[in-house]
């Protein structure tokens, strides 16, 4: 029992740092930039990569079985964008402002590749409650990353997190000059390279 | 299992199973959202109409109150100018999208004429009168559309009560190149409209989106955003073709002369 416990923990923390799959296997690098410019994009992005994630993963852990082997992705494909689309009609729903913020990324969780890839690397091969272990481990390693970059890029970017001002601005008569190039996707490259070199140095120091 | 996953016969039926699980998965939840989502698209319509005419909906008081109180919704034969005598309920649930596809309450346009590149107009149109505390006509709110660079591009005029003047003016959807072509809903921008004039003196709509920048003190004139002269163009081709002989001249023409 301990064993497996241990075995479950392991699945779970991995990848939220030495197996991270933004830093370490740099999937779903294109939402991460998209959408990291302010803490409450990235945390909604985040819940709704880790609902599709987990769901997926469960649907086809549990039906891996079943599914004939020639058109495993297919299959994959389909249920991975029927969660997307509800996650989209959901959100357009409860948070229209929000949807309309993270416009198109919400439709492209279907290309994100940590779904995909979680979906054929692990819940093909393992039961469902591992599976979902797996995909909260991964989906908490994307939000830790998109969360990290949007804290960064919002505070000084815009002085504030997740709408409040945190830093005075000089447009609101404080003394604070928002750089404008952390609003800007490129600078996500920058941080997020700055996250994989913190990461190794500490993967490294931990032998 | 006497049927091997793996054969063809195994394959199909397990794609036509997962399809149709899928899409009823996909149904289901479009089917529990449904009434929620006309509910919201009709306090969008009110809170974009009050925003286009500078009500303050930011306070306390329901929006939706205030749009009661204030706004009378109505609709208006485009060629005849005349407004028809419907309920107000019948009134909000007109469908504006509908009305301007289906044959029976549309007709084509000239290419010629269709400025907006709409291809159909439709024959009635829904519009706004907003009215202050005391009864007085403070906004007369028209809707717009046309294309811009990839998409249709809609969004409300607000005239004040000279019928020529723009008090505001509202893009609520589109679907433009985000990042240069997605200022349309931006303040910053559309505060620019503000007190242009649509018409020159012969009656002809004349208000232009300016590259480079409008002169100081041109009255037609709005600036343009650089990066997005196609959608910049749509816009003006859009105001003009609205408020052209194909759009509101007509009726505006009508409420003109009731005036004087």
């Amino acid at each position: 029992m301990s064993k497996s416990l241990a075995a479950t923990r392991e699945v779970l923390t991995t990848p939220i740092l030495s197996n991270n799959p933004v830093a370490m296997q740099v999937l779903g690098v294109c939402s991460a930039l998209a959408v990291s410019n302010s803490m409450q994009t990235a945390l909604v992005m985040t819940l709704a990569v880790t609902f599709v994630l987990v769901f997926s993963n469960l649907i086809i852990s549990s039906i891996r079985n079943l599914i004939p082997n020639s058109v495993r992705i297919i299959a994959q494909m389909t249920i991975i964008a029927s969660l997307v689309i509800i996650v989209d009609m959901v959100l357009q729903d409860i948070a229209y402002e929000l949807s309309r913020q993270l416009s198109v990324f919400v439709g492209l969780i279907i290309t994100n590749c940590i779904i995909m890839g979680r979906a054929e690397a692990f819940a093909m091969k393992n039961k469902p409650p591992m599976a979902v272990v797996d995909a909260l481990g991964n989906a908490m390693g994307y939000g830790v990353i998109l969360l990290g970059v949007a804290f960064v890029r919002e505070l000084i970017g815009s002085g504030t997190l997740f709408g409040h001002e945190i830093l005075k601005t000089v447009e609101n008569g404080g003394w604070y000059l928002t750089n404008e190039m952390f609003k800007l996707p490129p600078i996500a490259f920058f941080l997020i390279g700055l996250m994989i070199w913190a990461i190794n140095v500490i993967q490294r120091k931990r032998g | 299992m006497a049927l091997k996953k793996d054969s063809v016969v195994g394959t199909m039926i397990f794609i036509i199973t997962l399809s149709l699980l899928c899409s009823f998965m996909i149904t289901g939840t479009a089917e529990l959202l449904k009434e929620r989502k006309l509910v919201k698209k009709r306090d969008e319509l009110k809170r974009y109409v009050l925003m286009a005419s500078d009500v303050d909906i930011r306070g306390d008081q329901d929006f939706r109150a205030i749009f009661e109180a204030s706004v009378t919704p109505m609709i208006v034969d485009l060629d005849s100018g005349e407004i028809q005598s419907l309920e107000r309920t019948q009134v909000m649930d007109f469908d504006e999208r509908m009305a301007a596809i289906n044959p029976e309450t549309s007709h084509k346009l000239e290419r010629k004429k269709d400025k907006a590149k709409i291809k159909t107009r439709a024959d009635q149109v829904r519009i706004f009168q907003v009215f202050d505390e005391n009864g007085k006509l403070v906004s007369l709110v028209l809707p717009i559309y046309g294309k811009g660079l990839w998409s249709i591009i809609y969004g409300y005029v607000a005239l004040k009560p000279d019928f020529n003047t723009i008090g505001n003016v509202v893009f609520y959807e589109h679907g433009e190149t985000p990042g240069i072509g997605d200022f349309l809903n931006e303040t910053q921008w559309t505060d620019k409209f503000r007190g242009k004039q649509i018409f020159d003196a012969k009656g002809k709509p004349v208000l232009k989106i300016v590259k480079g920048g409008a002169k100081e003190g041109d009255i037609h004139g709005v600036d343009a955003v650089s990066g997005a002269t196609m959608t910049g163009r749509g816009v003006q081709r859009s105001i003009q073709f609205w408020f052209g002989s194909e759009g509101f001249k007509v009726f505006l023409d009508k409420l003109k002369a009731a005036e004087v």
